[in-house]
């Protein structure tokens, strides 16, 4: 053994002891709290996302004349497809659920104020691949409602002034859904969206590590007690434990819930209902209260002070301080959010 | 949390997590063996479905069970989604919380099976409902029944019978095959059709006074006219304005794929003595390849394509609608895109065809290149694609010069002669206008409405003794012995009645038929 762990140490000069205190980072201990493991429960998703997509692309034809047989066929046909595209579909809400949750939790407990404004810009640059690659996944089906949902997707954005046209043909790659949308939109899902995600996560873990995990003193916390705990095993444990029951919960899911695949594209026939995935229902409600223009840039507005919300939060702090303005601002935020899913879910059209 | 209790949970989860792949394994293996026939397919009731399952297993067994055997139950679609109506829909009606219709119309089947709905309203079967307006009609409507009730001229011991229903072999005959115009009851008693409630594009009725006289049940559920309800022809004119019946072939409510891939299910209607197809089929060696080979022909394979899942002999559906490996495996719901001649009216015709599926009859070849959108030959290569799975391109050509022959031999040395005999009777006032009043007109409807149709199915399917004894043979026996000697003498009463001009003009015609080089073995004795 010595002689190997000589031979492995000569060619990757890193020693034990710094590999321990590599990995090993005392964590705070409210991360023993389950509610903190929201921001490593995405990225575990991504990686079944990333695993399960590749699977499902042996089998997936990017084009608008393969793609839905493709679908049908990994649904009905290939051994597990029907599994595989379960777990991917059901990880996709679950991640996307897991992103909204982990921001909510960074939101509240203020772990965006300084230093780390820009690690809040770099999770919503994420939040924004992560809603996108959604998109373009729904897409990718070339069901009746992921063909419409596109097509209003890719009109919703041609009512950006000046750009929209712009935005529009670059999603569709023309100025409606052609031959080429499909291989596009699937470029986007399957390498340019996951990559900008893999990128910006690593920007996003090294900004975590170079600052630290902000800490928090719960108060029923005894005084003299150590303040944090061991990365490895105690927090290692905590996240195999989260992973576990995610997957868990994923295979019941598929299985239970299994993915099906609805009527094949139309362009001809509008249906009757169109609805987006459920993470975009607050937005196409919003989109639905009022007219084009003026609810794609009151959207765009909310969206931009989402990004400068640090900012913008010091800014209040600083005018009406220890008031705690923010909790109330996000709880009306979530309120929002909520009732606008709700209605979107709850209305037929 | 103490570590060991994290590791012990975490030891639960795994054990657990590969549980759960165990039975995704057990899943697949089932879904496998039911993809293979070797189980019964799982049934999954749709919860919108759940009391309708409840209720009918009670009240109509037969139907669940039907249902259990179908894809629709192992896909999940229950009777909501194919039975549902919406509001101002004309038969709608509700039903222990379901807005519902009981007619399941093409309309209806088109909202999941939109291609197959395109394909069937293109064909002739969607347009089995026109012999409402023709002379089989005329045949059943008056001449077996009549088209006012009338009162029976004698008891029936037993039954108090106050009234006879003219129309009832027109309703159990011609429209069980054809389809009917589907009526449902009015307030005066009367009927009300597709013609009175005219529905707009999306099947709604436009037509409200007629909506107003619908007369509904004590539970609101609209009330059919019995003698177009039940009803499963083919070309059933429904109330929301679209054509056919699907369960005409995919009987309800199993939907079987493996009943419509068999000849018995065509045999319904394609059969006896005017188009015996069923039975010219029976008798052709591909009928008695099948009969032979059928339990390994695959019926039950879910895509069933020639060449790939069974090749031992054909079906109705195989040369007509079902997909080959020559053109992708790909289904047709119009059985008329690979046949190049139709022998449905008295002179056959090539089945050059028009934007609406009909068949071109315009004599003028550049008017009528105008009108065709798709050609015969077209057609024919269709079917040769279907034939050379099993025949070389030689033996299918050849088949075709003999069919043809057939068929030419047949339109021009009796079909178009008898068609002018009777054309200059009729020209000539020697008959009525009204049709089966004479018995020229019953010989003449035999000759190519049985026997000659007869003669060219038998042609067609390869079945020799329906393309002779019960075809051509009868069809000379009927010119030459009653036809002709018929014609013959309704000219001579003519003569004697001072029609003497129409007398000789239809003479003529006779004479110059029967001078022809094809007649003339048979001399001056007619």
């Amino acid at each position: 053994m010595g002689s190997i762990a000589n031979w492995v140490t000569e060619r990757v000069p890193i020693s034990g002891d710094q590999l321990r205190e590599l990995t090993n980072e005392p964590v705070p201990n409210h991360l023993k709290r389950w509610w903190f493991c929201l921001g490593g429960t995405p990225a575990y998703l991504f990686v079944v996302q990333i695993v399960t997509g590749i699977a499902l692309a042996f089998y997936y034809e990017p084009s608008t004349s393969k793609a839905y047989e493709s679908v049908r066929y990994i649904t009905e046909d290939a051994a597990f497809g029907w599994y595989l595209r379960g777990l991917h579909k059901w990880g996709a809400t679950l991640m996307i659920a897991a992103v909204i949750l982990h921001q909510m939790r960074v939101y509240f407990t203020a772990a965006y104020r300084k230093p780390r404004e820009l690690n809040w810009i770099v999770g919503m640059f994420l939040l924004v691949c992560v809603l996108s690659t959604g998109f373009t996944g729904y897409s990718l089906v070339y069901e009746q409602l992921s063909y419409w949902g596109a097509t209003v997707g890719a009109n919703i954005a041609d009512s950006v002034p000046v750009v929209g046209p712009l935005i529009k043909t670059m999603m569709l790659a023309g100025e409606s859904y052609n031959e080429h949308t499909v291989p596009r939109f699937f470029v986007l899902h399957a390498a340019v969206l996951p990559a900008l995600i893999v990128l910006l996560l690593a920007i996003h873990i090294t900004l975590i590590r170079l600052q630290g995990v902000t800490e928090f003193k719960s108060e029923d916390e005894e005084e003299g007690k150590p303040q944090h705990f061991n990365f490895f095993p105690d927090h290692l444990y905590t996240e195999l434990i989260v992973g576990l029951v995610l997957m868990i919960l994923l295979s019941v899911l598929a299985t239970c819930l299994p993915v099906h695949v609805g009527p094949k594209a139309d362009p001809l026939v509008t249906p009757e209902v169109i609805k987006p995935e459920w993470f975009f229902y607050t937005a196409f409600r919003w989109l639905k209260l009022f007219s084009g223009t003026a609810a794609v840039l009151s959207m765009g507005f909310v969206v931009f002070l989402m990004f400068c919300w640090p900012f913008v939060d010091a800014w209040i702090e600083r005018k009406w301080p220890r008031k705690n303005l923010y909790a109330w601002i996000g709880i009306v935020a979530v309120l929002a959010i909520l009732g606008l899913t709700v209605w979107e879910a709850a209305v037929a059209h | 949390m103490s570590l060991k209790a994290k590791q012990f949970i975490i030891a639960i989860l795994g054990l657990t997590f590969l549980a759960s792949l165990v039975y995704v394994q057990r899943m697949e293996i089932v879904r496998r063996q039911e993809e293979a026939g070797l189980t019964d397919p799982h049934i999954s009731v749709p919860a919108s479905s759940a009391q309708c399952v409840d209720c009918h297993n009670q009240s109509t067994p037969g139907i669940i069970d039907h249902w259990e055997g179908s894809t629709h139950a192992v896909k999940g679609i229950g009777c909501v989604e194919c039975h549902e109506a919406e509001q101002g829909d004309a038969d709608g009606f509700e039903h222990y919380g379901h807005f519902v219709a009981t007619i399941v119309t093409p309309r209806d089947c088109a909202r999941c099976h939109q291609a197959e709905s395109e394909e069937f309203e293109r064909s002739h079967h969607a347009a089995g409902g026109n012999i409402l307006a023709s002379l089989d009609n005329f045949l059943a409507e008056t001449v077996e029944g009549s088209r006012v009730p009338f009162n029976p001229h004698s008891r029936t011991p037993g039954r108090a019978i106050d009234k006879v229903n003219g129309m009832a072999s027109a309703f159990t005959g011609c429209m069980q095959c054809h389809g009917s115009k589907v009526a449902l009851l009015g307030t005066d008693g009367g009927m009300i059709t597709v013609d009175d409630l005219e529905p707009d594009a999306d099947g709604k009725p436009t037509n409200m006074e007629a909506v107003a006289r619908i007369s509904k049940d004590a539970n609101g559920k609209p009330q059919f006219h019995n003698g177009t309800w039940p009803n499963t022809g083919i070309g059933r004119l429904n109330l929301d304005g679209s054509r056919g019946s699907c369960s005409a072939c995919h009987s309800r409510h199993d939907f079987s794929p493996r009943r419509a891939r068999q000849p018995e299910n065509c045999g319904k209607c394609h059969l006896g003595p005017d188009h015996p197809q069923k039975e010219i089929f029976e008798e052709s060696k591909h009928g008695v390849a099948y009969r032979d080979l059928r339990d390994e022909m695959n019926l039950d394979s879910p895509d069933w394509v020639l060449g790939e899942d069974y090749s031992q002999a054909p079906t109705c559906a195989t040369c007509h609608m079902s997909g080959h490996t020559r053109n992708g495996g790909t289904i047709t719901h119009d059985p008329g895109e690979r046949i190049s001649w139709t022998n449905r009216p008295p002179v056959s015709m090539v089945m050059d065809t028009d934007i609406n599926g009909k068949v071109v009859k315009e004599a003028d070849p550049a008017e009528r290149e105008k009108q065709i959108v798709d050609t015969w030959e077209a057609k024919r290569q269709r079917m040769k694609q279907v034939c050379t799975h099993c025949h070389t391109q030689a033996y299918v050509n050849g088949f075709y010069e003999q069919y043809d022959d057939f068929v030419v031999l047949y339109n021009e040395k009796f079909a178009k002669p008898g068609k002018a005999i009777m054309a200059s009777l009729r020209a000539q006032g020697l008959i009525t206008d009204t049709q089966f009043d004479e018995e020229i007109e019953w010989t003449w409807f035999y000759l190519w409405h049985h026997e000659g149709r007869r003669a060219r199915h038998g042609a067609s399917m390869m079945a020799p003794d329906y393309a002779h004894w019960h075809g051509m043979y009868e069809v000379a026996e009927r010119f030459y012995q009653e036809l002709i000697p018929q014609a013959r003498e309704i000219a001579e009463h003519g003569r004697e009645n001072g029609k003497v001009a129409e007398a000789d003009a239809v003479e003529q015609t006779i004479d110059e038929i029967l001078k022809r080089p094809e007649h003339q073995w048979i001399g001056d004795a007619h």
